[in-house]
């Protein structure tokens, strides 16, 4: 697993507040029920702070699920 | 927030300092809230919102829970503001809320702000009907938002000449707002919107992503702010206000050693730095002695030296009158410290300390952990806002009481000196002349008597907080009684020192209350006191039982076996506390002798 996917998941078992294993690889907030919208903000201001990296308002409303959130932060991330 | 099993998710550190990322935050609280003790206080928020302010719980939750305060939240609907004020089965009038927070923005409540010609008007007639919806809402206590002034002018920089302008607008809509609060406080409070931004600044406070996208326009040091000055009020109801400061003197009332440097040398002065910033520091020691804080002093030092600068120094603002206490010996500063805590009959988790020396600073912290520690920064010029930025001293009201009580410690100082003088206590009691003027509360004590309850813990059966708008409800019941009792001795008044709260069932009276202020213990004024309230309750009432019970608290024991004195036997041990009763009107025991009771 990468760097930026094992901090990814790390953030979301801290925010969503669950375990790594039920975190699936299509994990998105379809499948997730922790994943609601205050979830979400927080998710994706936590990431924020842990790669210094900044989302737009696009991002933010796209990135509902893991592998999109994952490809967008390896674009960001260097 | 759904509980899990702690294992699964992983170790997360449970003490995090608010600077932490958000994620510890959030992991931490789960952790922080498994750690309270079962007596640790519910506290329940209520939101009366336009706007989403659900970001400021990881912080909310972090502050109330390291102040060992259980929180609690439940938001209203969006924008629907009278309807979750009155329908009877909103999330906001079901279930008892300790305090109602209002997040109402204008761009919300006005769909015509910011357009040109907007007046408040119609905005001031929505928070009319708000206002009034709330002073009959069931809430204790009522926080109300100020409104942002926008950032931009809409007419740039030209000054409009009649004031018509957003900001003029705005500006005149919050001083509504103050005004109200002001009318109605302490049950209603500030939580000064307009200020925050002011620290914080736009950029730092503002997400325009999240408020375009979910109506959520602010950020962590905005929310964080917020929900620091919401625990700062949260602390006061609960009667955890600190309430005794003390003192260092070198390189913390002035700069330089006094004892090394002489009057001369040492570094307070009102134009040059860093006199300056001392000089500012005792300024803010000042406004807090103004409110009632206890000053103290505790320093390794000559009397002498010390009282020479209080006296003689041209820029020393803090004098002898301002102190209620002082340890000046070259003796450990823990022992000090709990010599002025037994002195001052204060717990040493009502104590602040300050001092510029952090070997000082870590041996209170390891044997007095009760207590704050605060340290003379670094940054000189940092120094002046520490007492006031944490708001650990803060009530939600002072009373003329408040600033007197500085007084009275001291003049407890007299008495003690008096004390030495007599062989027996009988005699030293009976010198002193004691005045127990016991009356029905009247209105206009209701502001004391709710600061009694909020603050006594020592002397107190049941340990019940209560509010104004509570003491009130109690005032106005044909089934309810508050008595007060105001005591005085040839050395001057103690002022309002006891509360006696009854209910009644049939011919059953039942005690609701019963404190007594640290001050005035030690007299047998509290015996005078509930022998003369039964025996008036009684006869209203025409009572033929009592019902009185115990609740213990970690600060209570001494009243223990209270009720015993006079008679009540014990009944069933609930799951709170003891619960007595005495099977006849009055107590068959007589009142102190030597105490002389007044009527009015």
């Amino acid at each position: 697993m990468s760097d930026i996917e094992n901090r990814t998941r790390t953030v979301m078992t801290k925010v969503l507040q669950t375990p790594a294993q039920e975190i699936a690889a299509e994990a998105s907030r379809k499948n997730l029920a922790a994943w609601d919208s205050l979830a979400h903000m927080n998710l994706m201001l936590a990431l924020e702070e842990e790669f210094g990296v900044e989302f737009s308002d696009q991002e933010i409303a796209d990135c509902d699920n893991l592998p999109l959130l994952l490809d967008t932060l390896r674009s960001k991330y260097t | 927030m759904q509980s899990r099993n702690k294992s699964e998710i992983g170790n997360f550190p449970t003490s995090v300092e608010p600077t932490a990322s958000l994620s510890d935050i959030i992991a931490a609280t789960d952790t922080l809230e498994a750690a309270l003790p079962p007596s640790a206080p519910k506290f329940n928020f209520g939101f009366l919102r336009n706007v989403t302010l659900e970001g400021i719980e990881p912080y909310l939750c972090y502050r109330m829970l390291t102040n060992r305060v259980r929180p609690r939240m439940v938001y209203g609907g969006y924008g629907s503001l009278m309807q979750d004020l009155l329908h009877p089965n909103s999330p906001l009038t079901t279930g008892r809320t300790d305090m109602l927070v209002t997040a109402i923005m204008l761009e919300e409540l006005d769909p015509r702000y910011g357009l040109p010609g907007w007046t408040s008007s119609r905005a001031r007639d929505e928070l009319e009907g708000v206002f009034e919806a709330l002073l009959a809402n069931g809430a204790a206590t009522i926080a109300l938002n100020t409104f942002i002034v926008p950032y931009r002018s809409e007419i740039g920089v030209m000054t409009s000449s009649d004031a018509s302008d957003a900001a003029a607008e705005v500006t005149r809509l919050n001083e509504f707002v103050r005004d109200f609060v002001r009318r109605n406080s302490p049950r209603f409070c500030l939580m000064d919107w307009d200020r925050l931004v002011h620290l914080i600044g736009e950029s730092a406070a503002t997400d325009y992503r999240y408020w375009y996208l979910s109506r959520a326009p602010f950020k962590r040091a905005f929310l964080d702010a917020l929900a620091k000055e919401l625990v700062k009020v949260v602390r006061a109801l609960l009667g955890r206000a600190k309430k005794c400061l003390v003192l260092d003197c070198d390189n913390t009332l002035w700069g330089g050693i006094v004892g090394e440097d002489g009057l001369e040398g040492i570094k307070l002065d009102g134009h040059e730095y860093p006199g300056r910033a001392f000089y500012d520091f005792q300024k803010t020691v000042l406004q807090l002695a103004e409110r009632g804080i206890l000053v103290t002093l505790c320093s390794r030092n000559n009397e002498q030296d010390v009282f020479t600068v209080l006296d003689r120094h041209p820029w020393s603002l803090l004098k002898r009158d301002h102190l209620s206490g002082f340890r000046i010996n070259w003796e450990d500063k823990t022992a000090n410290l709990a010599d002025l805590a037994k002195d001052l009959n204060l717990g040493l988790d009502f104590f602040v300390f300050v001092d510029d020396n952090p070997r000082e600073l870590e041996m209170v912290r390891q044997m007095l952990p009760q207590v704050t520690i605060l340290q003379v920064p670094e940054r000189l010029y940092e120094y002046p806002a520490l007492l006031l930025r944490d708001g650990l001293f803060d009530t939600l009201a002072t009373s003329r009481e408040d600033r007197h009580r500085a007084k009275h410690y001291q003049m407890e100082v007299q008495r003690k000196a008096e004390r030495g003088r007599h062989q027996n206590l009988e005699g030293y009691l009976r010198s002193l002349e004691l005045v127990a003027s016991i009356h029905p509360a009247g209105l206009g004590e209701v502001g004391r008597i709710a600061q009694l309850t909020q603050k006594t813990n020592q002397f107190n059966l049941t340990t019940r907080r209560y509010t104004d708008h509570d003491i009130q409800g109690f005032l106005a019941s044909p089934d309810s009684c508050v008595y007060t009792l105001v005591a005085s001795d040839r050395f001057g008044s103690l002022g309002l020192v006891g509360v006696f709260i009854a209910r009644h069932r049939g011919q059953t009276a039942i005690v609701d209350t019963l404190l007594m202020s640290c001050r005035a213990l030690g007299r047998h004024l509290e015996h005078a006191f509930v022998l003369e309230c039964m025996q008036r309750v009684g006869t209203t009432w025409e009572v033929e039982e009592w019902e009185a019970v115990y609740l213990p608290s970690a600060k209570n024991s001494q009243v223990a076996a209270f009720w015993e004195i006079y008679g009540f036997k014990p009944q069933e041990q609930g799951e709170q506390g003891q619960s007595y009763n005495l099977g006849a009107p009055v107590p068959t025991i007589d009142p102190p002798a030597f105490i002389r009771i007044e009527r009015e």
